[in-house]
């Protein structure tokens, strides 16, 4: 039986928020003051995402893919500049998992994606320092 | 006879026996049927340079009197946004044209929907800049998916670029 449209892109996303969720475990523990409240703020955001998406999937027939036990991190987080960058990082991710969501060809997928990346963007931006003209694209 | 000349005098013969209409052997667009009408990417496409144009338009008239440092980091992503949406825009020759983004940004309906200015300028962009998020966002859903995406991005600078105005 072929899988409803959009499961892979789905599950990628889920697994993009499953990391963000681990990794903002570690880099929250090396913030602190607002930036540790902004981090567990995030943290939540993103366990709701992940909350979400594994209950589309399931609505949709298939198995959500399970969490690992453990990531690989890009880089060693060893204070605030890192653990900030570590956060920067993930939200890269996550907004490029969503950019494949938004290449299905259902309306509201697509809707769904598009505002997910609106938010990781966002977040991104806050511990970049600043914006990018693409977010989620390749860097050309 | 040569056979170049026996072929040529045999084409209308074969017409009559099959019972084919000239038409029925061609089955592209009708070149006497007058201009195509535009692809619907290409028509969407062209609303969004036309909210792209309007955007840099007003970032352009907000940073001749605000010395927010911000402003032209800003612009400038607009400007990259502005050159791969035009990137993408591939008008037929002959095809019938809408309204001239680059002539009459004012004539979209995104544009013509844009939030009035605001006292503050920075108010207003960021309002612009929401705006401009809410529109791509609704624009990408009857897309091709390539375009969606790049539309998605944009969208995504957009949100972003209203966050660090301000807005939340």
């Amino acid at each position: 039986m072929q899988a409803p449209a959009g499961i892979a892109a789905l599950q990628a996303a889920l697994a993009a928020e499953q990391a963000a969720v681990y990794g903002y475990g570690v880099a929250g523990a090396h913030l602190g003051g607002a930036s540790q409240v902004t981090a567990w703020q995030y943290w939540t955001e993103h366990r709701d995402a992940r909350d979400t998406l594994a209950a589309m999937i399931t609505a949709r027939g298939a198995t959500p893919v399970a969490a690992l036990a453990y990531y690989d991190l890009p880089f060693p987080v060893t204070g605030a500049a890192t653990g900030e960058a570590l956060a920067a990082h993930l939200e890269d991710g996550v907004t490029a998992a969503y950019l494949g969501v938004v290449a299905v060809n259902d309306a509201n997928l697509r809707t769904f994606g598009a505002q997910a990346m609106q938010a990781s963007a966002g977040r991104a931006a806050h511990w970049r320092g600043s914006t990018v003209a693409f977010p989620g694209l390749p860097v050309s | 006879m040569p056979r170049r000349r026996l072929l040529i005098a045999s084409v209308p013969l074969v017409l009559l026996s099959t019972g084919c209409r000239s038409a029925d052997l061609f089955a592209g667009p009708d070149p006497l049927g007058g201009r195509p009408p535009l692809a619907h990417d290409t028509v969407v496409l062209q609303d969004a340079i036309a909210a792209e144009l309007d955007l840099i338009s007003r970032y352009k008239s907000a940073i001749s009197t605000s010395s927010e440092p911000i402003l032209p980091a800003l612009l400038a992503q607009h400007q990259q946004h502005l050159a791969q949406l035009k990137a993408r825009l591939i008008v037929p020759a002959g095809a019938q044209q809408t309204a001239s983004p680059a002539a009459s940004p004012a004539a979209s309906p995104s544009a013509s929907s844009a939030p009035a200015p605001a006292a503050h300028p920075v108010d207003g962009l960021r309002d612009a800049e929401l705006a401009s998020a809410a529109s791509l966002t609704a624009r990408l859903v009857s897309v091709q998916p390539s375009l969606a995406q790049l539309f998605a991005s944009i969208a995504a600078s957009d949100a972003s670029h209203a966050n660090a105005l301000g807005g939340s």
